[in-house]
């Protein structure tokens, strides 16, 4: 196995038995899968795909039925690996009556990290999924957010290599799914490698280097993101300091069709809904108050 | 002094003590080790079966390593010598060999002896090696485990408990203080104290045992259900750990609550005080010294007579001065203990009458107690209507008889030609007071006793089941730590005869015995608690064992079961080792059709009865392998010794911790099998 391979699986199969054996689901089949050092990876796919089940193959969480998975060039079924593994469930499946201090105090303690050292990274991880002011609250008073960025912490008490997120933004807001996207490419910044699934096909085309598009358990499509999405029939021409005239319209068409092109459109480009949002959040941080005036004929709405 | 009140203590089995320990360890690997050895080949023959495209995790999971391999083999090899030795009759088990009582009678349970015999010893070593290959994956992982890692698992469960605000069903406990059962029922002022220190234990076990069930049993299928388990497998946490930690958890909360009740408790006995009958009969802690119970008469095979009561606890020796039948407790050796800083050793006994005759109104009957040493060895009467034991040497007993006499004409001041009755002088000899010098009499009569080791009191009149005592000088003892005598003999006997005519005199093992000393209430009341704890220890194992791979409610029950036939270990075994007097259950389905008496004798040559009693024999036989499975909880019941009275040994209770360990340790390593198996998301 290559070095920089974190993760590799090898005819990967899952298959599901009822009490006499019988075969009821084979929920992932035969996954040939490599994760380098320092990549985002995403998982993609429907629901019963088999995502959830790969992490779980993964972390040991399942045995494989044939076939192996390697994390760190251990099996799956070692113990040790998970020494610098991170993983955060799809639900925050953690202990609710406890509060995020003693929460990542617990997790601290499953790694055998020395006090000193727990104390430390629980009041630096805390502060980093913005939890300062709710530290001493119980887990059961949260919103499902709040949960959520508790179970980041605790998936980075140990200092991971390779983290491994299952649906991370499940339940976040628009900032806060803005946060965790940023969050998970400073990872990557700092050389660790994430593994991640999601049905948020936004989320994962923004943070990911590579995906794998899996389908009833197969591995239907697997390669880097921009190469994946590229539509090499098209071109995209973009300017900035020129307005929409038909002049303008007329010159472009007359370019393109000498090189045996053709104009599909012409128009201003637009952004996402989220860097919308954001941005009219972040203005509205800089300066409060109501901001928002109904269209007039004089000033049109800018949807259209 | 005045008399130590007696303590009436059944005891239907002694306690382990650490003597016991090398002969329950050999039994431990006989138990243990054939469920190891079925476990091991089981075990083998799964790894060796899996299909070589298995992946290789599966693979890893069920190693099997050579020296499991190594293991097997040699288990195997031993058990197939044992059967070899068992079908050619050689190596039996001399040492532990009971027989049977054929007439139902109590046959007192006694702890397993080490035995070098071939069979047994064949069977450990197949036991050992057994143990030994299945345990190897378990002390590697063992191996593995870190403190702090359980540490957090344990605390976990303890923040679970009591967040869940599990302390208010522990507030029950208050409610026999709140409500004192003296209320409701009218206790004898002596019972006053054994009252309430039973029905606090039984509050406590009640209050704390219901919920350690709850606890363990609900614990790891819940966090499956709710897959908190999947945030701490993904963690470097080894399976046992999650199950090891769960169990110190809870252990170590009800252990907290347990000393709390204690306390409790012990506040409550000590802020409303004793009864002054009660403080005389059963508020202190005796260190008795207890001797083995034989019976002996003219005829050696002599076992005492059974009366007809249907609680056979009790042997009886007839009463009538002709009479040769003796209770004898002997002393195979005297502890230092008795002889130092003391003038005398009070010997406490109390007693069952039979009454064959209606006797005298308001008058007991009368006992002569005879205690000897090694160097007054004593022998039954030849003449049919001769009573009297007589020394085994005569011409001592003769001189003793002699120096008797002319101990008492000095005393008195008389010459050497006047008639004296030695016996009626020093049967009102008094021991000082502490502190005190010795009369003239306690003296005299303490240097004969160390002379000849020997002291008689007849006389002594004592009432069916009330306390008596007497006082033996302490020359006696010293006596019996010299040099010389008949070396067969015991160092010391006590033999108890009844002088009465035409009463009967019920006796057992745990009625009579030598008082070494006390100890104080309160340290016996907290010492009594070790005891819960071994049993919330068990209850919380078994519980967290099976809630390894059942479901909560599924190992609930099957928890609660197998602990709750503890309580009914000696019914059992008598079912397994075919000892019950009814039979067993086919038996007992055959007598219900027939609306026979379950006493009633079966006839042997009916067919039915014949294929009863071999479904029973199959019985017997499943029943022999589920005994193993269930605690022996009577062994941790002390509640007896503190309620009447007697200190609790330290050595028990290390007997206690060490079988606890013995028992928890098979079920442990089977959780880690099971845990290191399960999918956990599956």
């Amino acid at each position: 196995m290559a070095q920089d391979v974190i993760v590799e699986t090898r005819n990967l199969t899952k298959t599901y038995r009822d009490f006499w054996g019988r075969k009821k689901k084979t929920a992932l089949n035969a996954l040939d899968l490599s994760i380098h050092k320092g990549e985002i990876f995403g998982l993609l796919g429907p629901n019963g795909s088999g995502k959830t089940t790969t992490i779980k193959l993964l972390l040991g969480l399942l045995f494989p039925t044939t076939g192996d998975a390697y994390v760190f060039g251990e099996s799956s079924a070692n113990v040790e690996k998970n020494e610098r593994i991170g993983y955060l469930p799809e639900e925050s499946y953690l202990y609710r009556f406890l509060n995020a201090e003693e929460t990542l105090d617990f997790y601290g303690r499953l790694f055998n990290i020395p006090s000193s050292v727990r104390r430390k990274r629980a009041a630096e991880l805390i502060e980093l999924v913005g939890l300062g002011n709710d530290k001493k609250r119980i887990l059961r008073e949260y919103s499902k957010g709040m949960r959520q960025r508790i179970g980041l912490a605790q998936a980075l008490i140990n200092d991971p290599d390779l983290i491994i997120l299952d649906e991370p933004t499940s339940g976040l807001d628009p900032l806060g799914t803005a946060w965790m996207k940023e969050l998970i490419l400073d990872l990557r910044k700092k050389g660790k490698t994430v593994l991640m699934c999601s049905h948020r096909l936004d989320d994962v085309q923004d943070v990911c280097d590579r995906i794998a598009i899996l389908f009833n358990g197969d591995l239907q499509e697997q390669g880097t993101v921009t190469k994946l999405v590229e539509d090499a029939q098209r071109m995209q021409i973009t300017a900035t300091g020129l307005a929409l005239t038909d002049a303008l319209k007329h010159d472009l068409d007359a370019v393109i069709k000498k090189h045996g092109g053709t104009l599909d459109g012409f128009g201003h480009p637009s952004t996402t809904l989220e860097k919308l949002f954001l941005r009219v959040v972040d203005e509205s941080r800089a300066r409060p108050g109501r901001r928002y005036l109904p269209p007039t004929e004089a000033t049109p709405a800018a949807k259209s | 002094m005045t008399p130590t009140l007696f303590g009436l203590l059944i005891l239907e089995r002694d306690p382990y003590v650490l003597a016991d320990a090398a002969g329950l360890v050999q039994a431990w690997f006989q138990d243990a080790g054939g469920f190891a050895a079925i476990g091991l080949f089981v075990y083998i023959l799964y790894a060796l079966t899996i299909p070589s495209e298995q992946a290789e995790s599966a693979k890893s999971r069920a190693s099997v390593t050579t020296f499991m391999l190594v293991m097997a083999v040699v288990s195997l090899l031993l058990y197939v010598g044992y059967v070899v030795l068992l079908a050619g009759g050689k190596g039996f088990d001399i040492t532990n060999f009971r027989q049977t009582a054929n007439d139902g009678s109590f046959v007192k349970a006694v702890a397993p002896k080490f035995s070098l015999n071939l069979q047994p010893m064949a069977l450990m070593l197949a036991g050992l090696a057994a143990v030994l290959g299945i345990g190897q994956p378990f002390a590697a992982n063992v191996l593995k485990m870190r403190g702090r890692r359980i540490w957090a698992l344990a605390k976990l469960g303890f923040k679970e408990a009591s967040r869940a605000k599990l302390y208010w069903v522990f507030l029950l406990f208050l409610l026999p203080f709140l409500f004192p059962a003296k209320w409701y029922f009218l206790f004898k002022a002596e019972n006053e104290l054994r009252s309430t220190v039973s029905i606090t234990a039984y509050a406590m076990n009640f209050v704390l045992l219901l919920p350690a069930v709850l606890l363990a049993a609900f614990s790891i299928p819940r966090d499956i259900r709710d897959q908190n388990i999947y945030t701490i497998v993904t963690k470097p946490v080894e399976r046992f750990e999650i199950v090891f930690g769960r169990f110190l958890g809870y252990a170590g909360l009800l252990s907290v609550v347990l000393l709390l009740m204690t306390t409790v408790g012990w506040l409550y006995i000590l802020t409303t005080g004793v009864s002054k009958e009660a403080e005389a009969d059963t508020y202190k802690a005796r260190v008795p010294v207890r001797g083995k119970l034989v019976f002996a008469s003219r005829k050696a095979e002599f076992q005492g007579t059974n009366v007809g009561r249907e609680f056979d606890y009790r042997k009886y020796i007839a009463g009538d001065p002709s009479s040769p039948q003796r209770a004898v407790w002997s002393y195979p050796r005297v502890p230092n203990s008795l002889t130092r800083d003391r003038d005398y050793v009070p010997c406490e006994f109390t007693f069952d009458i039979f009454r064959m005759t209606k006797g005298v109104e308001n008058r007991g009957v009368d006992l002569t107690v005879r205690v000897t040493t090694r160097q007054a060895g004593q022998v039954p009467p030849v003449d049919q209507k001769d009573g009297t034991w007589r020394w085994a040497d005569d011409a001592r007993g003769q001189l003793y008889a002699k120096d008797a006499k002319d101990a008492v004409r000095k005393l008195s001041g008389l010459g050497p030609n006047d008639d004296v009755n030695a016996e009626a002088v020093f049967r009102y000899a008094e021991p000082p007071p502490p502190g005190q010098p010795p009369s003239k009499e306690w003296a005299a009569l303490n240097e004969l006793t160390e002379k000849y080791g020997y002291f008689e009191i007849a006389g002594k009149e004592i009432f069916d089941y009330h306390p008596e005592s007497i006082n033996i000088p302490v020359g006696l003892f010293k006596n019996a730590q010299q040099p010389g005598g008949d070396a067969t003999l015991p160092a010391i006997s006590i033999a108890i005869k009844c002088q009465t005519g035409g009463q009967m005199l019920g006796v057992a093992e745990g009625d009579l015995y030598l008082l070494e000393g006390q100890r104080l209430f309160a340290e016996n009341y907290f010492k009594t608690s070790f005891g819960l704890w071994c049993r919330l220890c068990i209850l919380v194992g078994i519980a967290i064992v099976l809630s390894t791979y059942l479901a909560g409610v599924i190992a609930l029950l099957g928890a609660a079961v197998t602990f709750f036939c503890g309580y009914f270990g000696d019914h059992i075994a008598d079912m397994a080792t075919g000892n019950s007097s009814a039979g067993g259950p086919f038996r007992a389905v055959n007598s219900l059709l027939k609306a026979e008496q379950p006493t009633a004798q079966a006839d042997p040559g009916n067919s039915l009865a014949k294929l009863t009693d071999g479904g029973d024999l199959f019985f017997s036989w499943m029943v022999r392998r589920f005994i193993n499975v269930v605690p022996d909880l009577d062994s941790y019941s002390w509640t007896g010794y503190l309620s009447e009275g007697f200190s609790v040994p330290l050595e028990c209770l290390a007997m206690n911790l060490l079988t606890t360990v013995g028992y928890l340790l098979p079920w442990f390593v089977l959780s880690f099998y099971l845990m290191r198996s399960r999918e956990v998301a599956a």
